[in-house]
Formats: C-alpha cells, structure tokens, sequence
C-alpha cells in the first residue's frame, strides 16, 4: 500500500470513527405494560411509532407491573447499547418510568460499564465493542408525570395490590428508595399536568388523576405536599425551574419544573397515542433531541 | 384539578398558559437550599433557560428565537455541569441533598380520612408517622396517628385494630400476621395531643424471618366514622455485613478520609452514605460510598473533598455521624439487605486546620467526556445562532461564577 492509500486508508477510519457516534432518544414507559421488553423499536405504549418524538428513538419498554430493582436490568441494557462509547442520549421517562430511571441513575450511574454497540439481540442486550467507561452519557432527561415522589393512589390503595410496582410507588416508599439529588449533574426537566378530577380527595394540590404535583414537580422530602398552580390561596404554587416553590419547599437538586398546566388541560395518559402530558413532553423532546 | 379551590380570575390562567405555549415564561433565579446548611458550598444548580413547548411559526425571527433558546439551554447545561462537577459525587455540599441530611427523622404525613368503605372525608385530616421506611434486622419502628380537624383542632380517634402482615406476590406462601398494640398513653410523645402510637419490632414476631414489604393496616374511628390506613415498612431479616471497628481518619490524595471497617458477609455492590457537619453542628456534607466489595475484612470510606472544605471553610473540627446503608441486590426484589444503622455521632475528626489538605477541582474521565460533549454542542448551536444572522450578536460565552455560590 503506497502512501496515498494509507493516508486514504486513515481518512476511512476518522469517518468511520464519527459515522458511529450518534445521538439515541429513549422513551421509558410507566405503569401498565405495551411494548415487548427488549424490543426497541417496539412503541406501542406510547403511539404511532412515526411521530416524531427525538432523534434515533428507542422504545425502552417494561412490564410495567413489577417492582422497580427487578426492572432495573432493562434500563441498563438499554443504557448500555445506546449511551456508551461515542453514543449519547436524551431520556424521556413518564410516571412510573421516572422512578425506575431515577433509581437506576442514582444506583448504578457510577458503576462501570461495558462500552456496547447498539445492535440488541431479542432480550435487549447488544453486543460488546470495546472497553469501559464510568456510568452512562446522557444529555438531559425529560419527565411526563413524573412517578419518582410516589403517588398517594397507592398509599390509599387504589390500585391493584397484586402488582408490586404499586408497593413501590407509595408516597413514603418512592422517596425513601433512593437519594432523588443523585443525577450526577445531569438535568431532569419536569412537564406536570392537572386535569386531575376523579381522584382528586386522594392527591394533595393539583394532578393529573394519578400523579400530584409534589411529585410530578420534583418536591424533595420523605412526603408529599400539596402544591398547585397561582391563583389557589390555600395552596402554595408550584414554582418554574428549579427554585423554591411558593411556601419555601424545595425540589430535588438538578430537577426543573419545564411545564406546569396552568390551563388544567393536560390528563395522565397517553392513551397509546402520544396523549395527555406524554404529548407535551414528546413536542419538546422533538424539538430539542437532535 | 383540586376540589372547591379559590381562584384568582380565570383571565390570568389564561394568559399564563399563552405565555407558557409562546415560551415566554421565563424560570426564575434558584437560591441556596437548605438555608440551615452550613455556609452552602455551592448552592443547588440553578435553573435552566425555558424549554421551547412546540415549534413556533416558521419565520426567520421565530427561527433565531430557537435558536437562542438552545443556546441558553446548552451554555447552561455545560456551565452548570462545570461548576458543580468540582466535587465528586461522592462528596457533596449538604445544601445539595436537603431531604438526606436527617434520615432518622420519622416520615409524616397529613391526608384526608379515608373511609373503610373506600371513600374519604376531606373534613377529617389523619396525621401520620412513622420512623423509618427501610428496617434493618433487629430495628424497630414506631409509627403514629391523630386526627384533626380543617382548624387542626384535634379530634377524638381510638384505634380498633392493627395488623402487619408481610406482602407477597403470585405463587408465594402467605407471610405470617402480627396484631400490633397501639395505645394513646406515651405522655412524652412528639406526635401531639391525642397521638395514638405503636411500635413493630418484626425480630420479636413470627415475622422476624420476612424479606420485603410488611404493611400494616390500621382501622380507627374519628369523627364517627370508621377509618383505615396504610403504613409500610421494607424489612431485612439479615445483616450482609457488620461494622468492624472504629472509623480512621486520613488525608488522602485529594480528600479528608474518614475510613470505617465492616466486616462482610455477603460480596456485593455496598452503597452507604454519611454525614458531615462542622464544629457547630450544621450539616456541611454529604458523604457516599458504592462500590463492589468482597467478603471479609473491608474498608468503607466516606471522604470529603478537598476543594469543598477550602471553598465551604466550614468550622473545624468535622463531625460524622448517622451512617447508614445496604447491600444492593440487583434485579433483585427485595433489592437490598440493610446495614446496622450508626445513629448520633460516629467519628469526630481531630484534623483543625486544612494545611496540607488538597485544594484541587474533582478530575475523572467521566467529568472529562461529559464536559467535551457539553462544549461540543453548545459551540454548534453557537455556531448556528451566529449563522442565521451574522450581524447580531452572541449571548455571552463565558460561565459567571454565581455569586449565591458561597
């Protein structure tokens, strides 16, 4: 080989190089089952999987049922494809979901990983590509009706008691779980809806029929509280951002309030088609997870 | 929605919510968060420019305004990402972790009356507390309840009957029943007056033996009306490892160390977090260890960071106290087994002056690629802003200090 073509040869090789960096979206479902496990491209949980909902997008999908640590393996898989090596990710986790990702970053986001490539084989696992690197790379989570504060559906026992994700989401036992500060600096931006009605004299302030706002604004502390939206003079306001909110309680460290429903317009689910509060965060998400 | 709430006229709403969809509600500034931390080294991250909620009409100043709007994103994403990524995240400020500082401080709660028959009276506040949440082997919990008014006048509650009972799944044999003893005679109570109170000490019961969830289910009557509620507790029926002696201290490469010896049963992911406070008491740190140790003889080490004590100048002597901690079992539920919790004051450093403690910014291969690939797109959307109208000019690149840092 003259010089030319070794030069050619190491030109091949850089392109390559930045061929295989990519930016992966990974949408994490909440309580109740969808998708097959393992299947990334498998969106039937959230809706037509040709909405655009960010960048290259991964369906990280679980049964929706079981307790979190059990699931945890799944995220990780996921995490390992498609956010190590030269591969970063944006992360959209909704309810249940936040809970499950809160308590896998909090946990295992220092462990070492094996760097993988992104091709999964049918449990989710891809293949590996060399060497290691401490915890993930990801750019920012977005959370739809974030569960990581538990939800007081649970504490009253509304939901099912066969499944032992209902244990974990019980208000004391999902802040208790894992220290919610623990993002290793990485931002989680919180989109909370309120067209909550029917269960209303179960969530304290305002929600979205399952998840109050304590929660799905990212309020610290090993309780709920009520918060709200302006205007409620009993009730202190959920601030945007990461400040204090109204009254003086605080939000998780590196948690912002992106979304707020001030309209009181935005309900839970999705209904398999990028409904409610799962719409809103998947507008945003398309825009800015590029 | 909330049920019978007042509100300011429905006009304000409204143009909330079309500030919000145009992406003009601006977050606001971010302020230290536990004001009783002492002298906050370095307060909570601050705020984050707003997200764009939908793409906004597809004219060319519309087009810039997103383009301001990720630049805003990415420069505060690096630059909150450069500041606080000065410390480990193992050893951070106290004011960062506000909810960790006390964890042995019980959990209460305050939620409408929920009847037996599953509905709930909103004129009856039940006031709850319990303990703890997660139960090493041999602990005990307390819990408690009274019930007030919509004043918080206290109303009469008598408790009819209490009953733990380990939760199980599918297949699974039934766990053992214990009935539980409340009684409203604890004169020094701190739960109020007319608090009922029991304590599960699951080691003394047929449920000694239980890993998991034990849920105790309280029935009562307040107001004349038949109330339930629901308390659960994680227990761990055995200890993985045991505390092996008494803390050391050390300065290390770039920390002030404070070495504990455990003893290990059971090889594993450890994860165990600390807390330090200063001469005066005030929280200063929080200190976490996970890492994978093997059985025997090993050390769990609870370091503060050099840098945050020279930035932080907390008053010294240093004090470390309430250790706790599990083996993380993963995949597994229950996922974790429970170190014997060290309660109160464990270890008082004798280091009073921080000469020959290291004064030098966190530096990892994981800080490195994050801090690269931050910079890389904020210099692109950067870049993009500048090309979509040459002449204007660029938001300031460079990362102000926040001056609440201190």
């Amino acid at each position: 080989m003259n010089k030319k073509h070794s030069l050619c040869a190491l030109c091949l090789l850089a392109l390559a190089g930045i061929a295989n960096a990519a930016n992966y979206t990974l949408w994490i479902n909440g309580r109740n089952s969808g998708g097959t496990p393992g299947n990334y491209g498998d969106f039937r949980y959230w809706g037509p999987a040709s909405t655009p909902a960010g960048v290259n997008k991964q369906a990280v999908n679980w049964d929706g049922r079981s307790s979190v640590a059990s699931q945890s393996g799944r995220v990780r898989d996921a995490l390992d494809c498609f956010c190590t090596g030269q591969n970063w990710c944006y992360i959209a986790a909704y309810s249940a979901g936040e809970l499950l990702f809160g308590y896998t970053l909090a946990n295992f986001g220092g462990s070492t990983r094996a760097i993988r490539h992104t091709s999964a084989n049918a449990a989710g696992v891809c293949g590996d590509a060399g060497g290691v690197q401490t915890g993930w790379n990801i750019k920012w989570v977005r959370t739809a009706a974030g569960a990581a504060g538990g939800s007081e559906l649970a504490n009253a026992g509304a939901w099912a008691t066969s499944e032992p994700l209902v244990q974990d989401l019980k208000v004391s036992t999902a802040r208790a779980m894992y220290n919610h500060h623990n993002t290793r600096n990485i931002w989680f931006y919180r989109y909370a809806g309120a067209r909550g009605t029917v269960y209303s004299f179960l969530l304290p302030g305002q929600d979205d029929e399952v998840v109050a706002y304590h929660s799905s604004g990212g309020a610290a502390g090993s309780a709920g509280r009520s918060l709200c939206n302006p205007g409620d003079w009993f009730c202190d306001d959920l601030t945007y951002g990461s400040a204090r909110n109204q009254g003086g309680s605080v939000k998780w460290s590196w948690h912002a309030v992106a979304f707020r429903d001030d309209g009181e317009d935005i309900g839970h689910y999705g209904d398999a088609n990028w409904q409610g509060i799962v719409g809103v965060v998947r507008e945003a998400v398309a825009v800015t997870a590029n | 929605m909330r049920a019978a709430r007042w509100t300011w006229p429905g006009a304000l709403g409204v143009a909330l919510v079309l500030a919000l969809v145009l992406g003009l509600v601006m977050m606001r500034e971010d302020e230290p968060v536990a004001a009783h931390a002492a002298r906050a080294p370095p307060s909570a991250p601050r705020p984050p420019a707003p997200m764009p909620m939908a793409a906004p009409p597809d004219d060319r100043a519309a087009r810039r305004g997103r383009l301001l709007e990720q630049v805003r994103l990415l420069d505060h994403t690096y630059c909150s990402y450069l500041l606080h990524s000065r410390y480990p995240h193992a050893s951070r400020p106290a004011g960062h972790h506000p909810d960790q500082l006390y964890p042995n401080r019980p959990v209460r709660e305050a939620n409408p009356m929920r009847t037996e028959g599953g509905d709930s009276d909103p004129a009856v506040s039940l006031q709850t507390s319990q303990s703890r949440v997660y139960l090493a082997a041999g602990e005990s919990v307390r819990f408690s309840l009274r019930a007030a008014d919509a004043q918080g006048q206290p109303l009469a509650l008598v408790v009819t009957r209490a009953l733990a009972q380990g939760m199980t799944y599918g297949a699974s044999r039934p766990a053992p029943r214990v009935t539980l003893a409340f009684s409203n005679d604890d004169d020094d109570d701190d739960d109020g007056k007319g608090a009922w109170n029991g304590v599960l000490t699951p080691s003394g019961t047929p449920l000694a033996g239980f890993h998991g969830t034990i849920r105790l289910e309280v029935r009562y009557s307040a107001a004349g009306r038949q109330g339930i509620v629901l308390f659960d507790v994680i227990h761990s029926p055995i200890l993985p490892a045991t505390w092996a002696g008494a803390p050391r201290e050390a300065v290390g490469a770039d920390a002030l160390q404070f070495a504990l010896p455990l003893s290990v049963r059971m090889a594993g992911r450890y994860i165990v977090s600390g807390r330090i406070d200063d001469a005066t008491g005030r929280p200063f740190a929080l200190a976490t260890f996970n890492e994978v140790l093997g059985e025997g003889a090993q050390q769990v080490r609870l370091d503060v960071h050099g840098k945050l004590l020279h930035d932080g100048a907390p008053r010294l002597p240093l004090r470390l106290r309430d250790v706790e901690g599990y083996l993380l079992r993963e995949d597994a539920d229950p996922d974790r087994l429970l170190l014997p919790r060290l309660e109160g004051e464990v270890f008082a450093s004798a280091t009073r002056r921080l000469d020959g403690v290291p004064d030098t910014e966190w530096q990892s291969e994981e800080r490195s690629r994050y801090l690269a690939e931050y910079a890389k797109d904020r210099n692109a959307a950067r870049a993009r802003l500048a090309a979509s109208d040459p002449a204007a000019p660029l938001p300031p690149a460079d990362c102000a200090q926040p001056a609440a840092d201190q």
